[in-house]
């Protein structure tokens, strides 16, 4: 195996492990070759030589066990280290530190079109690209229609891949790659494939996989999906775990962080907000749905210009505010310190996806919440009643008297 | 020691285990060829032709009145000499430039880095295949001898695919981190046709040219293509020719040795070394 890198039974698993890049031009290439071809660390890399000017840690301590049968979602900005991560676990990097160990075969949903050459046809890199992910020929030829078919090209496998759309040759690779019988599963941002009929079957090829008993690792910036997929999830910033959990608090996390609203939570702060219980985990787009928010209030607050109870929703997909609104908005005044039971109803004029719900004293003069304090998802799936965007609360009468026949 | 036996079995296993592998990069290295070529299977004879027809005109421009003409098999054997060198130089620039040609799946996906050079000298190696069929056709006219000798074409082509795999997979590697590795091969090749008998017999070189040529590792593969199927040599014998040495046993032992053992060095370097080639792409 190489550095650092060992085989499990069906545990991902990662310990201590760090990855040094280097920026700019490389300029002592002899330095990293020599080393190389006389030194072999058994498993478990420790380079633990300082960085030298332009490095920088792409990956930092992190570590992480991904059980069969459990989905792992990343999320992370730009740059935060999540491909890296993917490539230390699929091998094509070595770790500098630390070991990782993953089961033998592992199935990429990464790059899933990056062996196709141009000139060949479409049948002919379906058993290239195939064999690059690490099937063998007689597997390819045994699932070949299956591939086409799931791809929906069976009148172009003859044609070069050249004169395909960037979506067909897209859809081609997508269906390879889902049509592997990986021990693991790895999955970066390829949902985003083809025309939106298509990514709403690739989304279920991937789901369905997911639910093999395998471990699944989703990397994706449609934070929906990640909700949807995954049983637990992870945020990484400049390399690092910043947080790791359910994946509704995990988004919940890397929203606010990214959209920087929220200060940072006090020691000590005179409003709790202390449960926050939301029975129905969905609800039909258009219909209502209600929680609780339990809190306690310390003596002395000034209620004048606070809201001890500020909601928001947000959409999980884009990140962005979709609704914000407070206790005192609402119409519900809160005087006395002490504790509070609200129960909030609200009706989810929302498109179908994965909303979450975040709850926090809002500070009324500076207009923003004191500090995050919990957060819950809801998922609004496909109604009846509303459909759109917006809820424009439509009235309509008749701007002439009727003429009956 | 336990180290390095651990390599190999693991260089091992890569192989068998990307085997389907190794077969498709062939095949999509010959496709690529002759889709869309003018020329087609023609270009498998197109260097060697031209190779031979280089040679004659180099022997034309060397030739004495006192010397007799170049004859049947010596165009045979400018013939089997030149398709062997032009598939080895070919192989050699190919397979250089493999892992920065495919630098998008090295970047991005696992599999043993091997495939890549190995495959790229396998399918420089199909166009050698071509080639040789059409010199095996034109030999019998060329003054070749049916003998036992013959019997040791195939070992001779064995040790050549070997030495270009050696080659090739330290090359390919070094060009990751200095790119102008590509451009001193190209040049190599280039210019490399003057110091490997092609165009000429070692024996034409006098006493000390012959024993310097052959210390280059194709002069006992070349050489022994060419007393082998046109003079019939058995190659365990040696061969002096007007005094010179034409022909050693030990030259085999050498070109095989090297063969042999630059291919278990570079497989070692290759492999050990690969682990990094994601990041210098």
């Amino acid at each position: 195996m190489p550095n650092g890198f060992s085989r499990s039974r069906g545990t991902i698993s990662f310990n201590g492990v760090w990855k040094k890049f280097r920026t700019g031009e490389a300029h002592d290439s002899l330095r990293d070759l020599l080393p190389a071809l006389f030194k072999r660390p058994a498993v478990g890399a420790s380079d633990d030589a300082p960085l030298r000017p332009r490095e920088f840690w792409a990956v930092r301590d992190v570590s992480f066990r991904v059980d069969p049968g459990e989905v792992l979602g990343i999320i992370g900005a730009n740059g935060a280290g999540k491909s890296t991560v993917l490539k230390l676990l699929t091998k094509v990097l070595r770790p500098t530190r630390g070991t990782i160990s993953a089961p033998g075969r592992i199935g990429a949903l990464i790059e899933v079109a990056a062996g196709f050459h141009p000139d060949l046809t479409g049948r002919e890199n379906v058993f290239l690209q195939g064999t690059i992910m690490g099937m063998r020929v007689r597997e390819v030829a045994r699932k070949f229609d299956d591939i086409v078919e799931f791809a929906g090209i069976s009148d172009f496998i003859d044609t070069p891949v050249k004169r395909y759309s960037s979506g067909m040759n897209a859809r081609l690779g997508f269906s390879i790659a889902a049509h592997i019988e990986p021990d693991a599963l790895v999955i970066d941002e390829v949902l985003a494939v083809g025309d939106l009929a298509f990514q709403t079957r690739a989304f279920a090829r991937v789901a369905e996989m997911a639910e093999r008993g395998i471990p699944v690792i989703v990397v994706s910036h449609q934070l929906d999906r990640v909700a949807s997929l995954s049983t637990r999830a992870m945020v990484l910033d400049h390399g690092a775990i910043a947080k790791e959990g359910p994946a509704d608090e995990c988004i919940s996390f890397y929203t606010t962080q990214a959209t920087k609203t929220t200060e940072e939570i006090p020691l000590h702060s005179p409003i709790r907000l202390t449960a926050l219980d939301v029975p129905a985990q969905s609800v039909k787009s258009g219909e209502r749905a209600s929680f609780r928010v339990t809190g306690e209030i310390d003596p002395g607050v000034d209620l004048e210009h606070t809201e001890p109870l500020g909601l928001r929703v947000r959409s999980t997909s884009s990140g962005e505010l979709v609704s914000i609104f407070g206790n005192k908005r609402c119409g519900l005044t809160i005087r006395e310190p002490g504790r509070f039971v609200v129960e909030v109803d609200l009706q989810f004029n929302l498109p179908p996806g994965v909303y979450m719900l975040e709850v926090h004293p809002h500070d009324g003069r500076r207009q923003r919440p004191m500090h995050q304090s919990l957060v819950a998802s809801m998922t609004v799936t496909e109604g009846t009643t509303f459909i759109g965007k917006n809820q424009l609360n439509p009235r309509m009468r008749f701007a002439e008297p009727r003429t009956d026949r | 020691m336990k180290r390095i036996i651990a390599d190999f079995a693991e260089i091992a296993r890569d192989y068998i285990t990307y085997r389907d592998l190794l077969w498709q990069l062939v095949l999509r290295d010959v496709r690529i060829r002759y889709k869309q070529a003018v020329m087609g299977f023609l270009w498998a004879l197109f260097m060697p032709t031209l190779l031979v027809l280089a040679g004659l005109l180099v022997r034309m421009a060397v030739a004495d009145s006192a010397q007799p003409g170049i004859g049947a098999p010596g165009i045979g054997g400018i013939a089997a000499r030149g398709v062997l060198w032009a598939t080895f130089a070919a192989a050699v620039s190919f397979g250089t430039a493999s892992l920065i040609g495919n630098a998008v799946l090295v970047g991005k996906i696992y599999f043993p880095r091997e495939v890549l050079p190995v495959a790229a000298v396998l399918s420089n190696g199909f166009d050698g295949l071509v080639g040789g069929l059409v010199v095996v056709i034109a030999a019998p006219f060329l003054g070749a001898q049916a003998t036992m000798a013959l019997l040791w074409v195939p070992l001779l082509v064995v040790l050549l695919v070997l030495l270009a795999i050696a080659v090739v997979l330290a090359f390919s590697a070094l060009n990751l981190f200095f790119r102008d590795v590509k451009y001193i091969v190209q040049a190599l090749m280039t210019v490399g046709v003057l110091f490997t008998p092609v165009f000429y017999r070692s024996t034409d070189l006098g006493a000390t040219g012959a024993r310097i040529i052959a210390y280059n590792p194709l002069t006992p593969v070349l050489e022994g293509v060419r007393l082998a199927v046109f003079q019939g040599h058995n190659l365990l014998q040696p061969l002096v020719v007007e005094g010179i040495v034409a022909w050693s046993p030990w030259m085999l032992g050498y070109a095989a040795a090297l063969g042999v053992g630059g291919l278990l060095i570079a497989s070692l370097a290759f492999h050990r070394a690969e682990g990094i080639f994601a990041e210098r792409v």
